[in-house]
């Protein structure tokens, strides 16, 4: 059975975040390089149709931050859902490549861990974190994001039969039922099962073990705001929920039902709903089961544009650098 | 809420000149086209450019990564398209003469590409960021950072100065993880880069859809010009890797005719500092008056002519389908509280163009201006 692949999250920085990131280090933190928080957020994955070929093209998970990002209560837009951060300033360039990156990816990584195994909150799940240098002066912004998610050993596959559309299965009322459900809840995971009278209800992760008592194993879904639109690979975030699932309810998951949300709206009658479902399995020892609480690996520094490893860099003196907006000024 | 306001008719003929908006009938459209299209949001804005003339929560509208495919430069003109390009001029005669401050030109409007232009590759060519000429050497010294390239490889960075080698060094605790990882983390796009690094790569597994194309996207802001009394838009840009576009890579995505005329870089008036491209608004009152105007006439005698037939047939057999036939779907019926509107009580006047579409056509007329920036989502509509 095929493998399952996961589209990795990229990050998009506001312009504003790297204004307000420059205020924030004259004003608040001068030449301290602590961790502040930062909240990012993601939508649901969204693709166009190019007018021109008539084909679909997805758009990339993008995870965004932005000017409100530096706020502590920091509220996703509609249609989104947060995911928390920390952002870790450097004053020199010097300090920015020599922090020892692998301990630092490896502290995010153990608070995720910790989070699943002590708080069991999935808000954590999709934490992040990114280390910046600004340069002021030249209004040069490096930045470098990791989007931490633990590697499942054995890999997840997928059925033979892949993703598929969730309307078939599930029918345009259940849909409809998540959709609102949704709509009040800016969780970026959910559960969806029957209650005693056969009725659809959806709950909270952290519900797991109680919520599917009334629940046939057929009607067992566990479903995750995807930010991927690409139908054949699931986003970055259900990475960590796997692992969640895995390390919490070992005994139970090793074949489960995901259902990738895609819908932000209800679509329009003539349209289909967007959102897939697949069983997932994972081949599944003793051994494994007992060793639910060991930390698995962990990776997700993000690649720069060329694809490699390593920082990317905003330029923002066009738009920042009073002498050459006046150049550019008629 | 905007069903207040809905119940009001632009009223063309008020105003001699244009069209100008009220600030409660931009708030009232503003929150329909949140209300319709939920891409857009209301946002507060800087707090210490708070406009107080406006609602604190509603201070200007937003909506993020507004998908670019393809440069408005690269639409190819030819002789072919010469059919494309027309003045709005809005007059019902083409021979009464026109005041000159009363057209606009809308290009592209059959939005007919070259055949090279509508390959989306052609995107690829846009250059990295880091690929010239930065002598202050910053960019060298990050070229050979690395995650615990110092600990885990110790030929990290020095190997090539000029590529950022890091590609070996695993971004994780042990050496073999990273082939656990590539198997599980999909490849993002068909490489942009050169082919070179493709061959480099040792097959790796392939997305059964690999329609994955990289895009610039666009944030597009609609905020309130006092002065001009109508809606300004505003366009931040990122290129496909997430990184802001320059103001000269801006211009590339705006029709020819407005780049530097009407469309400027300017300080966004919600932010301290933030600077953003905007379409000057002098001539928005005007133009929106031309477009509304010839809607108006369409979407009036369409409404009338409907009263006509429904004289034989009873209003209520109007079926909805009926009343969203029309251009631009102006309908009652297609503004989400059309059954409460219409229901028996369908002896109002004949209405014409409500002022909570007014945002939505002035997004229409906001894409003919950036051709390629897919920032009218109300096609749907």
């Amino acid at each position: 059975m095929p493998l399952v692949q996961f589209a990795p999250l990229s990050s998009l920085v506001q312009p504003v975040l790297w204004h307000k990131l420059t205020d924030l280090k004259i004003d608040v933190l001068k030449l301290s390089d602590a961790a502040v928080p930062l909240t990012g957020s993601y939508t649901i994955g969204r693709t166009i149709k190019d007018r021109e070929t008539g084909q679909d093209i997805a758009l990339p998970c993008n995870l965004t931050v932005g000017a409100e990002s530096f706020e502590s209560d920091f509220k996703a837009p509609h249609g989104s859902v947060t995911a928390p951060g920390m952002l870790r300033n450097f004053n020199t360039i010097e300090e920015f490549k020599a922090v020892d990156k692998t301990a630092l990816f490896n502290e995010e990584a153990q608070l995720i861990w910790d989070h699943i195994l002590k708080t069991r909150d999935t808000a954590q799940l999709n934490r992040f974190f990114v280390i910046t240098f600004a340069d002021l002066k030249k209004y040069k912004y490096y930045y470098w994001f990791a989007f931490p998610a633990f590697v499942a050993k054995p890999a997840w596959e997928i059925g033979d039969d892949g993703w598929k559309r969730a309307h078939a299965e599930l029918g345009i009322e259940q849909l409809t039922f998540i959709h609102s459900h949704l709509r009040n809840s800016a969780s970026p995971y959910f559960l969806v099962g029957k209650d005693t009278f056969g009725k659809v209800k959806a709950g909270p992760v952290e519900d797991y073990s109680s919520f599917f008592s009334s629940t046939g194993p057929e009607d067992q879904l566990i479903g995750f705001v995807d930010p991927s639109a690409d139908p054949a690979n699931p986003g970055w975030p259900l990475r960590n929920l796997l692992a969640y699932l895995r390390a919490l309810y070992p005994s139970s998951t090793s074949s489960i039902k995901i259902l990738r949300w895609r819908d932000t709206e209800a679509p329009s009658p003539n349209a289909q709903w967007k959102s897939q479902i697949g069983t997932l399995t994972i081949a599944t020892t003793t051994e494994a089961i007992s060793e639910a609480n060991t930390r698995p690996t962990a990776v997700g520094w993000e690649k720069n544009p060329q694809g490699k490893l390593g920082p990317r860099m905003a330029d923002l003196a066009p738009m920042m650098d009073p002498s050459r907006l006046a150049a550019q000024a008629v | 809420t905007w069903k207040d306001y809905a119940r009001r008719v632009l009223t063309v003929g008020t105003y001699p000149q244009a069209l100008t908006v009220y600030l409660e009938e931009f708030v009232a459209a503003g929150d329909f086209l949140v209300y319709k299209f939920p891409v857009w949001n209301w946002e507060k804005g800087d707090g210490t450019k708070v406009r107080e003339f406006l609602p604190a929560d509603k201070q200007y509208l937003v909506t993020r990564g507004v998908p670019c495919l393809r440069r408005a430069t690269s639409l190819a003109y030819t002789d072919a398209d010469e059919d494309a390009e027309r003045l709005l001029s809005f007059t019902e005669n083409p021979g009464a003469a026109a005041g000159d401050n009363d057209e606009w030109v809308e290009t592209h409007a059959g939005r007919k590409a070259s055949k090279s232009a509508g390959d989306a590759s052609a995107i690829d060519e846009i250059p990295d960021i880091d690929g010239a000429g930065d002598e202050d050497g910053l960019i060298d010294g990050i070229r050979g950072m690395s995650v615990g390239g110092g600990v885990t490889n110790g030929e990290g960075g020095s190997k090539e100065p000029d590529i950022i080698d890091i590609d070996e060094i695993p971004d994780m605790e042990e050496d073999d993880l990273e082939e656990a990882d590539d198997a599980a983390a999909a490849p993002k796009t068909k490489p942009v880069a050169p082919p070179a690094v493709s061959k480099s790569d040792p097959s790796p597994p392939k997305p059964t859809n690999t329609n994955l194309l990289q895009v610039r996207t666009y944030d597009v802001m609609i905020t309130y010009d006092k002065y001009y009394q109508t809606p300004r838009v505003w366009l931040i840009g990122y290129d496909e890797n997430g990184t802001p576009l320059t103001p000269t890579q801006i211009f590339e995505d705006i029709s020819a005719d407005h780049a530097h005329k009407t469309v400027t870089i300017e300080p966004f008036i919600h932010s301290t500092s933030l600077q953003a491209a905007s379409v000057h608004p002098c001539k928005h009152a005007s133009v929106m008056k031309k477009v509304i105007e010839r809607m108006n006439n369409s979407v009036v005698a369409e409404q009338l002519a409907q009263r006509k037939g429904s004289g034989v047939a009873s209003p209520s057999t109007l079926s909805p389908k009926d009343t969203t036939k029309k251009k631009w779907g102006f309908g009652r019926k297609a503004s989400g509280t059309g059954k409460e509107v219409q229901g028996p009580a369908e002896d109002e006047e004949v209405e014409g163009m409500r002022v909570d579409f007014y945002l939505v056509v002035f997004l229409k007329f906001i894409a003919s201006i950036v051709p390629t920036i897919e920032v009218d989502s109300t096609t749907s509509f």
